[in-house]
């Protein structure tokens, strides 16, 4: 059965006739077309999908949109405004924190979500914000680096 | 999903209780095990094409403190649970464990009832909630009920809630503050890791001695388990290295009789039981 869905994305309000029973990730990438929010394990495990959600940072694999409703959600694609990257992002191109850059996304919400709520993290916190996020290239430092000097 | 659900999502508590009425529902909050669960079509989860959403009902999500209690409601998440001041003071042992669950993300998603009814072996939650002597109240559109939840955990995946039930509260009776406590958890990592060994200690020491010595386990049991004959044997006895060894091999013991004798309990055996004992030195006698 078909529902609107009615939410903010990226700051935009937004109304989507959808299954209500379809993962949060499938309606970004394929009906909003925000394919910057990659799909990983599916499971939970990688963060590859993660998006924020009312300021919290939540696998998008693990949300259907009908929990949605009436909720602001941040994807990667949110974060530039006026064409200018957000400063997390500066600062992970110029720490080196991208190699594939398929974690990406996922690493940046994470680290977005934290800094939302904590703007001066401790290393510890920021290794406690991305312990969901599984990066297999680049390598934690370069990422560390770029949460802690934003 | 690949499986053609439908979902409903409600914020009343009774809406939700109607909607469960057919008994061909089932109850979805924080989602972390159901989504991924159907994604990859479990057979946990083919029996039913009706989801009921619970996870914004607000009567479901409440902390509350109480004279004597303390009433946790069953939507409440990890996250929410973790900074929770009134949980923070009482249930201190619960936060600590709560905190080493998954990630950030499945923390800010995942509900302690979820936890519980989806009663795998190695859910974090349950040791700690056995220790305190939790009740849980579960609610139908026709009855009202209360449970300890030692007796509601009926074996792996099992529990004894029915399919028009939903769990509404879990209720601790305040412990004293004067109760120590130890989480442990062991996984093959330290993020989102499957716990492999939890245990959950609670103890009182008056004039070197035990007093109200309370321990459980996860993971290396089928499901959580708390081992009374253990605590009756510890209580009133005076605390020295012969005290701790003897209840850890006891603690090793009883969980070989839960397990039953595996090609791996030779080796597991004697580290369960050098780990129990790790800890309670740690923590009892080196104070």
């Amino acid at each position: 059965m078909i529902r609107r869905i009615n939410l903010t994305i990226n700051g935009d309000k937004v109304g989507i006739d959808v299954q209500p029973s379809m993962r949060l990730l499938d309606v970004l990438r394929e009906i909003l077309n925000l394919t910057g929010t990659k799909e990983g394990c599916s499971i939970g495990e990688c963060g590859a999908c993660t998006v924020v959600i009312n300021g919290n940072a939540v696998n998008s694999c693990l949300i259907v949109i009908g929990q949605c409703e009436g909720s602001e959600i941040t994807t990667i694609e949110g974060l530039e405004k006026n064409g200018e990257l957000n400063k997390l992002q500066k600062s992970f191109m110029e720490k080196g924190a991208v190699q594939c850059g398929f974690c990406t996304p996922g690493m940046i919400m994470s680290a977005y979500a934290l800094l939302l709520k904590n703007p001066n993290p401790t290393e510890v916190e920021i290794q406690e914000a991305i312990a969901g996020n599984l990066c297999r290239c680049t390598g934690y430092k370069q990422i560390i680096e770029a949460i802690k000097s934003p | 999903m690949k499986r053609d659900i439908e979902l409903f999502s409600t914020w009343k508590l009774d809406e939700a209780l109607e909607l469960l009425e057919d008994g061909n529902s089932h109850v979805i909050a924080g989602g972390t095990d159901i989504i991924p669960g159907i994604h990859i079509n479990s057979n946990r989860f083919r029996d039913f094409n009706k989801l009921v959403d619970i996870s914004r009902i607000k009567e479901l999500k409440r902390i509350s403190e109480e004279k004597d209690k303390i009433i946790i409601g069953a939507a409440t998440t990890f996250s929410e649970i973790e900074s929770d001041e009134i949980l923070q003071r009482h249930l201190p042992l619960l936060v600590k464990a709560v905190s080493k669950i998954g990630s950030r993300q499945i923390r800010n998603r995942a509900t302690i009832g979820g936890n519980f009814i989806n009663n795998a072996p190695c859910a974090d939650s349950v040791p700690p909630l056995l220790v305190y002597n939790a009740g849980i109240k579960i609610n139908s559109i026709h009855h009202e009920r209360m449970i300890n939840l030692e007796d509601f955990l009926i074996s792996p995946y099992r529990t004894s809630l029915t399919n028009e039930e939903i769990v509404t509260e879990i209720v601790i009776h305040k412990p004293r503050e004067s109760l120590n406590d130890v989480f442990y958890k062991l996984g093959r990592r330290r993020g989102v890791a499957i716990s492999r060994i939890t245990l959950a200690i609670l103890f009182e020491i008056k004039n070197n001695k035990f007093t109200d010595f309370k321990i459980a386990s996860g993971a290396v049991t089928p499901i959580g388990k708390r081992f009374y004959e253990i605590e009756n044997y510890a209580d009133g006895k005076k605390i020295d290295r012969d005290l701790l060894i003897d209840i850890s091999i006891r603690c090793g013991k009883a969980v070989l009789e839960s397990t039953g004798l595996r090609w791996s309990s030779e080796y597991k055996l004697p580290v369960l039981q050098r780990l129990i004992y790790s800890l309670l030195e740690d923590n009892c006698l080196r104070r």
